[in-house]
């Protein structure tokens, strides 16, 4: 088996230095699709949120402050850069380090916000997201002691060991813990009951596609066949 | 209003062109694949920004200033 | 023919075929409700009547998102199309369209300021745990057939015999997916439930929820050709129409008899099905 099983069709490799960026259809729609959406989120404004208040019949709206509303665009295109990367970055390493600049951002863009419960929230998400970055980078590492590489590219040719395995349920639980996505942790949603729309989304997204991509890495490194 | 329909004819026109190209010309597969992805849903979506029904002026400020409470 | 024209002739028919079917499965519902119910064209002429109405861009919205999202959802299940009838391409992509269908419907929740959809933005962080069973199909067949292309899928199954016979626990994650994917009443869609009036489509009214309301079309279409292909195998259009009249009476019929859940009740429902299905599935293949 090789990475067209999985993708789509190779369309090509883009070499840094050590850190080999691979392009299949997959990794590119996803890719794209976290682009789009961050330079949507750069070109956004942000909604007024209105909720209804006790006792009139006036609503209160709640909206994001100026300096409030630069910092947390600022830290969603970072989320959104970063996501695009990890979808297309062919080197474990670059991957685990890519996710927990999200996991690091995802708390960043919500603890500007002046609500309790959300902060609540966003402080048992980054005590986890710190815990998991041991067996995150312990998988990478693992891997990396065993087959002697960090490239995917040179992964997938690399027959199955044990520990191959070990490490990449390793990596799987890092990931699981660093994007937070239900149901491993499903109190983040707490996180999102804030206003700043178009910042939320970015969290969102950039937990969802990153779990999509680890499932990717895991079969990239235990091949079934 | 009328900034939303001058919008919406002319990413229509373009949307069109843009389907029309790719019908004819039969460009690489990932042209047809940008094409369709970008511009079916643009097309459809300005065309019905176009078609349409337009209330009256001077009810516009109240539908955008409070559309979900009802009063 | 060009692949343009073909595009174009599969999304429309995604799009009469899936109005008419969530039309069935309100037929089928209110039949078993003892009641006539409305015409089965009904959610078709729903669709064109909202899109012709007028919608205005509430002064609290996120701007440009408000719309630019609904356009990104038609533009995931034209590329479902694209990857499904027309060219049987990976199966893994439409894992992560699923992520970004989750996506819209945060946004769409959130980015009017609506109360409402508010509500239906957080439900849909929490139910992107219904997305479980998902990779979990995913997974298992893979191991079942050792392809994850739905060609390789097709011709596995011309060889074989159908999938439907020998994981029919994965066949039933992927009826459960559907189920939370599906319009009316359906137990799993807490994103879009009742009781929060319509969920992250409250604000989008007009003709941008006629736009909603066409992808939700082609989203159903897609679904359920999708679960007859990988599950069912290659069938000609008669076979397809068929089954997939007899999948959503089904699922009309699942919709009718189980109550609207409370979200979490929903979720671990689901992920618990979604269990059951890995375990068995795993076990059936490797036991």
């Amino acid at each position: 088996m090789d990475l067209t099983t999985l993708g789509g069709q190779l369309l090509g490799i883009i070499p840094l230095g050590d850190i080999v960026l691979y392009v299949t259809t997959f990794n590119l729609f996803m890719s794209v699709a976290a682009l789009v959406f961050t330079v949507l989120i750069a070109m956004s404004r942000t909604e007024k949120q209105v909720e209804a208040q006790f006792g009139t019949l006036n609503d209160r709206e709640k909206k994001v402050s100026k300096d409030e509303f630069k910092i947390r665009r600022f830290l969603s295109i970072i989320c959104g850069i970063a996501t695009a990367g990890a979808m297309i970055t062919g080197d474990l390493f670059n991957f685990t380090l890519f996710v927990t600049l999200i996991g690091i951002v995802n708390i960043g863009i919500v603890s500007a916000v002046k609500e309790v419960d959300v902060l609540d929230s966003a402080f048992q998400y980054g005590i986890i997201a710190m815990l998991a970055t041991l067996p995150l980078f312990g998988g990478a590492a693992l891997i990396l002691g065993t087959t002697g590489t960090l490239s995917m590219l040179e992964i997938v040719n690399i027959p199955t060991t044990a520990m191959m395995l070990f490490g990449s349920i390793l990596l799987f639980i890092g990931v699981a813990g660093e994007s937070g996505v239900a149901p491993f942790f499903a109190t983040k949603a707490e996180m999102f009951r804030t206003a700043g729309s178009p910042f939320l989304v970015i969290i969102h997204l950039s937990s969802l596609l990153v779990i999509v991509r680890a499932i990717e890495i895991l079969l990239i490194i235990n091949k079934p066949f | 209003m009328d900034k939303l329909k001058g919008v919406s004819w002319i990413i229509f026109i373009i949307s069109v062109f843009a389907i029309i190209y790719a019908l004819i010309f039969n460009p690489a597969d990932w042209i047809v694949y940008a094409i369709s992805l970008v511009f079916i849903p643009l097309s459809v979506l300005s065309l019905g920004l176009i078609s349409m029904a337009q209330g009256t002026k001077e009810d516009e400020e109240d539908k955008t200033k409070e559309p979900f409470i009802g009063y | 023919m060009n692949l343009m024209a073909e595009i174009l002739l599969n999304v429309l028919i995604a799009f009469f075929i899936g109005s008419l079917l969530f039309g069935l499965q309100r037929k089928v519902m209110a039949r078993i409700q003892m009641r006539p119910g409305p015409p089965i064209i009904q959610h078709l002429l729903h669709t064109l009547k909202f899109f012709i109405k007028e919608t205005v861009f509430p002064k609290t919205a996120a701007m440009p998102f408000y719309v630019v999202i609904t356009l990104i959802l038609m533009a995931i299940w034209v590329a479902a199309v694209i990857i499904g009838p027309v060219t049987h391409g990976p199966l893994l992509l439409l894992f992560a369209i699923f992520a970004i269908h989750k996506i819209v419907e945060h946004n769409a929740g959130s980015s009017s300021g609506s109360p409402y959809g508010k509500l239906s933005c957080v439900r849909a962080v929490f139910s992107a745990a219904a997305e479980l069973p998902l990779f979990a199909v995913l997974i298992i067949i893979y191991l079942k057939t050792g392809t994850m292309d739905l060609a390789g899928i097709i011709a596995y199954q011309d060889a074989h015999g159908a999938l439907l016979l020998s994981i029919p626990l994965t066949a039933l994650m992927f009826i459960v997916l559907i189920i939370s994917k599906s319009y009316y009443f359906s137990p799993f869609n807490i994103t879009l439930a009742k009781d929060i009036i319509s969920g992250f489509e409250t604000e989008h009214f007009g003709t941008l929820r006629g736009f909603i309301m066409m992808s939700e079309s082609i989203t159903w279409y897609m679904l359920v050709w999708i679960f007859l292909t990988v599950f069912i195998g290659g069938l000609s259009p008669i076979g397809y129409l068929i089954g997939m009249v007899i999948v959503t009476a089904v699922i009309g019929l699942i919709n009718a008899i189980t109550p609207i859940l409370n979200p979490n009740h929903s979720v671990m429902a689901e992920v618990t099905l979604a269990f059951i299905g890995i375990v068995g599935s795993i076990a059936m293949i490797y036991i």
